[in-house]
């Protein structure tokens, strides 16, 4: 129950946090829109969306974040699922590995990838082919702790053992279990899993910048040192783009408690 | 002077009223349990005795002082939660102790305190335990030590077995009266179950919507209920609507049978409904008494005892038969004869 | 015929699934191997060898390093000092749009603004402050029109680069971080402000406490370890941070991540296996630290589920 009376600092505390906030969103915000000495104006996303370095890279980046979401999913939900079903021993361990890249930090990660892929015997970094798919495997590690926690919440919502055994008494074959009663229960945990981890492949410079391959995270940092007003608008436009991610996520996620988020990225 | 006095007590919320009207004086020593649906404002009640909620309007006064608009920890009024609400960080022993230790007592009379606490709810070696380690009746115990610690002027109980299973709420309901009359504290005991009410209190205060239907001995409560409310809130009953055929002598008509009830109504009033309860009914034909006659439309088994209900012209009349051996029940669709006393049968 | 063939064979491979159901977690496993323990590994085996392969500790000794020790110390001073205001700052914020009494507005924008903002990291928040605080930046501007004129002629008091703050330093990365760990403390420690039960404070209260006591005795106790796992969190994030610090200060603030970043690039150490001794203990600490939270959240959990 709510004590009637008003307090100072019930105000100032969440007042100033809104301030920190939305104060450096304002700042950039504006200063992207002064490109053009004296006027307001849109120049510096225009300068930004018309550059080819920037379409080539969100399209590499999205190219690359559908398909590692992809793969992502096509390893995670069948081996939660497998967990779940026969072998619930397993989870704790699992999931302690499904938290690995939050103790090893990404610049150690991608440190340990690339002397141990561009050396011999894989020699993974020669071509931009084999890069890509060093690049690929690393998203899916970086985005694992939220791909298995989305699909775990997602799962422990749902009896699999008794939907499973219910499906195979009514003659099911694991396939169409699998397809007809599991993943579309999980749609939603999956879903939001999804657009987290391709947020996350969005939102990553360090792989891209150190291997070497136009992603639109080592798009920004070049960015980032040659112009003044270009950044500023990259900025405003990645915060629209998380925006739309997690506001996606919410709209989908509404009324079930799969509630996973990305969390302190620096 | 009563020991508690409650006067004229109103509490809204928003527009909605959820106490109207309540008056009661309480003497010392006594046992008040407040029985009623849910919502009905026994809550809101006790939490005004406890200073949770302050009054829309009238007066709280213990031993004579006023103290409605006193804040809660200068009341010296223990509360026990439905919860239980222990301190999960604190220990059963620091647990007793804190309400001594916030007002400063020093360590040895908290220690003494505490012991002499956990002696009384029979749990001297569980003092080091964490409330996690502790089953659901074990912690309510703590819960009722720890407000009975302070020596408290009055003991408020909410619902405080509600989250047990059945077996535990017998032992701890006896427990509970047992120590209330060891130490003759004053209590007050919220809850909608109408059997701890019945045997736990020396007063029952039947509520509902926010009023007081009736406040009386359980006895009475149960075999004089003074409304429709209490007389099928409390036990089991049979209400029929009827007419009148003499109301000085309390004659009235039920389906064409005449039946002759205890209450004698008053000049004008005209009564709607007679009540019987179901174990005042007898099998067979008696002179002198009320009978009826029926066929039998269901028998039901509910352990101790068999209810059996006849349908007598349309009315169907429940009737409790102890579960003896030798108990010959009738079959459904048998004619059957019921009587009972004029005594127990009454108007409303 | 060469469909029943085929489907005993398939029938036969299920079978010893079954019997041997670890086997379905292969694919998983094959795969965090390889890319995932291969590479550490690689990098904890190559923390104990010299360049000539053979096995030692000598490695370890970079912690003597003076270049090596700066570059914790400054990991540690931004990133405790960061995380002990956001830890703050959040948990007064968080208590406000909880048990406080801040408006439901308030408290809808900040929770939905803080999962944003938790998330708005990297390089577009180092654009974000440089675009805010720079030398051109925003806030300088206009901070820097405030000037009245006093008897020793103008007086620009919140000429921020004229007063020796500059964005590129310790402070601009202490700002920074706590653009993403202050709402990162508000989503982690409003639920436990939330699970604080009612009837705790109407207990205590009933028994004679004040608010005050509440706090001490009760209030307190009970939040700290959630307090503790939410700074450790908050360090964590702070401590592996890169691309923040790289973006905003172009690497001239030596932070363990920074140092190894350069080491990638172009083996500053001038030995390789110095920058794998590097990298394992930063994961030491990591380690430790996400151990430490895990153990409080455990702690926690015990006494939330009463
Ligand atoms: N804090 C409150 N705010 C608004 N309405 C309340 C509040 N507390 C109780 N009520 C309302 O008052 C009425 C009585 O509630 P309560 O005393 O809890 O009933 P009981 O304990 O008899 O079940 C209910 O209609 C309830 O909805
Ligand atoms: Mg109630």
């Amino acid at each position: 129950m709510r004590k009637g009376k008003l307090n100072f600092w019930s105000f100032f505390w969440p007042i100033l946090a809104m301030t920190y906030f939305f104060v450096p969103l304002y700042g950039t915000l504006d200063f992207s829109l002064r490109m053009k000495k004296g006027v307001i104006s849109l120049l510096a996303y225009q300068t930004v969306l018309a550059d080819p370095q920037f379409i080539e890279s969100f399209q590499y980046s999205v190219v690359m974040g559908i398909v590692s979401v992809t793969l992502s999913i096509l390893l995670f939900v069948p081996t939660v699922y497998w967990i779940y079903l026969k072998v619930p021993k397993a989870r704790p361990f699992v999931e302690i590995v499904s938290i690995l890249p939050f103790i090893i930090p990404t610049i150690v990660f991608v440190f340990g990838l690339i002397r141990t892929f561009s050396r011999p015997p894989f020699l993974l970094t020669l071509t931009p082919f084999k890069t890509d798919i060093l690049m690929a495997a690393g998203y899916i590690i970086l985005s694992m702790p939220y791909m298995f926690r989305a699909i775990d919440v997602g799962m422990r919502s749902i009896d699999v053992k008794t939907l499973t055994e219910a499906g195979q008494s009514l003659g099911a074959n694991w396939l169409q279990i699998l397809f007809t009663i599991i993943i579309p229960n999980l749609r939603i945990a999956i879903l939001s899993g999804a657009l987290i981890a391709f947020a996350t492949v969005l939102g990553e410079m360090i792989l891209g910048d150190f291997l070497v391959r136009p992603a639109f995270g080592a798009y920004l940092v070049l960015v980032g040192r040659s112009k003044a007003y270009e950044p500023a608008a990259l900025s405003i436009i990645s915060y629209a783009l998380t925006w739309i991610m997690l506001g996606a996520i919410q709209v989908f996620a509404k009324g079930s408690s799969s509630q996973s988020q990305l969390l302190g990225r620096g | 002077m009563s020991y508690l006095n409650l006067k004229n007590i109103y509490k809204t919320f928003s527009s909605n009223v959820a106490v109207d009207d309540f008056s009661l004086d309480i003497a010392q020593g006594e046992f008040i349990s407040f029985l009623g649906p849910s919502g009905c404002g026994k809550t809101t009640t006790l939490r005004m005795v406890a200073g949770f909620e302050y009054p829309t309007a009238g007066s709280i006064a213990l031993l004579g002082n006023e103290i409605t608009n006193l804040p809660p920890n200068k009341r010296n009024i223990g509360m026990v939660f439905q919860s239980y609400a222990l301190f999960p960080n604190m220990t059963v022993a620091e647990n007793i102790g804190f309400g001594l230790k916030v007002s400063n007592t020093n360590t040895i009379e908290i220690k003494a305190r505490v012991t002499e606490a956990l002696s009384l709810i029979h749990m001297q070696d569980l003092g080091g335990r964490y409330p996690g380690q502790l089953s659901g009746g074990q912690q309510q115990r703590v819960a009722l030590a720890r407000a009975l610690a302070i020596k408290p002027k009055v003991l408020l109980l909410d619902e405080p077995l509600s989250a047990l299973d059945a077996k535990i709420r017998l032992e701890l309901r006896l427990e509970i009266r047992r120590i209330q009359k060891q130490l003759n504290m004053t209590t007050i005991y919220v809850t909608h179950d109408q059997e701890e009410a019945l045997t736990l209190s020396d007063r029952i205060v039947v509520m509902n919507q926010g009023r007081v239907e009736q406040v009386d001995t359980p006895s009475r409560i149960y075999n004089y209920p003074s409304t429709e409310f209490v007389a099928s809130f409390v036990g089991h009953i049979n209400i029929f609507p009827v007419s009148v055929i003499d109301g000085g002598e309390g004659i009235v008509d039920l389906s064409g049978n005449k039946i002759r009830s205890r209450k004698h109504m008053q000049e004008g009033a005209i009564p709607v409904h007679m009540a019987v309860r179901p174990e005042e009914l007898t099998p067979g034909h008696r002179e002198g008494a009320n009978n009826l006659t029926g066929n039998i439309h269901s028998v039901q088994y509910l352990g101790s005892v068999v209810r059996i209900q006849i349908d007598v012209s349309g009315n169907f009349l429940s009737m409790d038969l102890f579960n003896q051996r030798d108990l010959s029940i009738p079959m459904v669709g048998d004619r059957f004869d019921v009587n009972f006393s004029s005594d127990s049968c009454w108007l409303l | 015929m060469q469909q029943s063939v085929k489907n005993k064979s398939a029938i036969r491979w299920w079978f010893w699934l079954i019997r041997n159901p670890w086997l379905g977690l292969l694919p998983f496993f094959l795969f965090i191997i390889a890319f995932l323990i291969l590479p550490s590994l690689n990098l904890f085996v190559g923390a104990f060898k010299d360049q000539q392969g053979q096995f030692t500790f000598a490695n370890v000794g970079i912690i003597q390093n003076p270049y090596i020790q700066k570059s914790f110390r400054v990991s540690f001073q931004v990133s405790i000092t960061t995380s002990i205001i956001g830890t703050l700052f959040g948990f007064l914020v968080a208590y406000a749009i909880t048990l406080g009494n801040a408006p439901r507005w308030m408290r809808n924008i900040l929770m939905s603004f803080s999962g944003l903002a938790a998330n708005f990291g990297g390089v577009p928040l180092a654009f974000a402050y440089i675009a805010t605080l720079g030398r051109t930046g925003f806030v300088t501007y206009l901070l820097k029109q405030v000037c009245f004129t006093n008897s020793k002629g103008q007086v620009c008091p919140f000429d921020l680069y004229q007063n020796g703050f500059n964005l590129y330093s310790m402070v601009g990365l202490v700002l920074a971080y706590t653009y993403f760990l202050l709402p990162l403390m508000v989503l982690t420690i409003a639920p436990a402000i939330e699970g604080m039960k009612k009837d705790w404070r109407e207990a205590c209260e009933n028994l004679g406490g004040s608010t005050a006591q509440y706090w001490l005795y009760v209030g307190i106790p009970i939040l700290w370890p959630s307090i503790l796992a939410s700074f450790i969190l908050l360090f964590s994030s702070a401590f592996g941070a890169f691309a923040t610090a790289q973006a905003l200060t172009g690497g001239s603030i030596y932070l363990v991540p920074i140092v190894i970043g350069q080491q990638i690039r172009g083996d500053v150490m001038n030995n390789p296996n110095e920058g794998y001794a590097l990298a394992l203990l930063m994961v030491i600490v990591m380690g430790v630290a996400i151990a430490l939270y895990t153990w409080l959240q455990k702690r926690t959990a015990k006494w939330v589920a009463l």
